[in-house]
């Protein structure tokens, strides 16, 4: 019996903890970044897309918030300049998972940043689910790609980017 | 449009050709068509040819991932801090974002703000219409900032040189030269 609870007690425990952005949450979620960003300029220009075509999809008002840079028209110079403003912000947070205080110094910028705009919180979960929908096809072995992981870490994100 | 400066130029320089070899208006009109089909590439990243951009991204891949915080701290903090041996007065520039720390998270951020943009042009280098956006969009951001200069650019751009090879095997100076120089004086192109 005891062993029965004591097993039972470890499984309650890893389910707890599997949707949290832990240590190595933020390392895996790294490592599965780096590679679905890669390096080049065109293939990160069609992540880019697939991803904010999903936000504009799913969130058609979103599309008035990048009026200045040709929300439109995602396929201008304009707000593909923009969409690798976004990516490039995201690689830097993701990048800085495992270095808590700069972290926090460049969500504090990036919250600064955005507070103007005053973004509906649903964007952003908007963006949640358009990242899982997407990442996983720029990562090989896409079957591997951890959900869990991903929505727990950018979820610490979005909270430090959200004005208070 | 953003490059009517070079267009002109190019007129002018067809104009001059005109007069000088009693060539007629065709070849004016030519020169004009070629100046609008290579209106993308109207600067000196021409200069940074399609072999040199391969080699840029490669060199940087190797060095810069997301994986690898720590050295990205590490390349940022590198490339600063040879330019404020460089030009010691450079740091009142960055006041905002706490210089006189050098390991504060705000300067490391900042730090990696910076070699993050670059990142960004780099992967942008074939496709140049994007890139002419985002290089002019970091132009504005620094026109925006009082004291910057071109000359800063111009240290920066040696700093670069001098730090990559230290951390890139097989540093390829020559390529990431042309490509780094174009980008930065496009980028600094309005200021003083």
């Amino acid at each position: 019996m005891n062993t029965l609870l004591v097993f039972l007690g470890l499984v309650a425990m890893t389910y707890a903890t599997a949707h949290e952005c832990g240590p190595l949450q933020r390392l895996k979620v790294k490592h599965q970044w780096a590679e679905a960003y890669g390096i080049h300029g065109i293939h990160r220009e069609e992540l880019g897309r697939e991803i904010w075509l999903y936000i504009f999809e799913h969130e058609p008002k979103a599309v008035e918030l990048f009026t200045r840079v040709r929300g439109d028209n995602v396929f201008s110079p304009e707000f593909t300049a923009h969409m690798s403003r976004v990516l490039g912000g995201l690689d830097m947070v993701i990048s800085l998972l495992t270095d808590a205080d700069t972290l926090s110094a460049q969500l504090a910028h990036l919250q600064s940043q955005h507070k103007e705009r005053n973004i509906p919180s649903e964007y952003f979960d908007v963006m949640e689910r358009a990242i899982h929908t997407i990442v996983p096809h720029h990562v090989s072995h896409h079957v591997h790609f951890d959900q869990d992981a991903w929505d727990a870490c950018f979820e610490v994100i979005a909270a430090g980017i959200k004005s208070a | 449009h953003k490059s009517a400066g070079g267009l002109s130029e190019r007129a002018e320089q067809g104009t001059q050709l005109r007069h000088n070899h009693g060539l007629g208006f065709t070849m004016l009109g030519f020169l004009t068509l070629l100046a609008l089909l290579g209106h993308t590439l109207a600067w000196d990243i021409e200069c940074c040819s399609a072999e040199d951009r391969s080699e840029v991204q490669a060199m940087w891949q190797k060095i810069w991932s997301a994986q690898f915080t720590g050295r990205r701290v590490q390349v940022a903090q590198a490339v600063f801090a040879d330019l404020f041996e460089r030009d010691p007065e450079a740091k009142g520039l960055f006041a905002r974002v706490k210089v006189d720390e050098f390991d504060s998270p705000e300067f490391k951020a900042h730090c990696i703000r910076v070699v993050n943009g670059l990142d960004t042009i780099i992967g942008l280098l074939e496709d140049p219409d994007t890139l002419i956006e985002q290089l002019d969009h970091l132009g504005g951001q620094h026109v925006a900032r009082d004291g910057v200069h071109q000359s800063h650019f111009d240290e920066i751009t040696h700093s670069f040189a001098k730090i990559m090879p230290q951390v890139s095997s097989c540093f390829n100076a020559d390529a990431w030269d042309r490509c780094f120089s174009a980008m930065a004086q496009r980028i600094a192109k309005d200021l003083p």
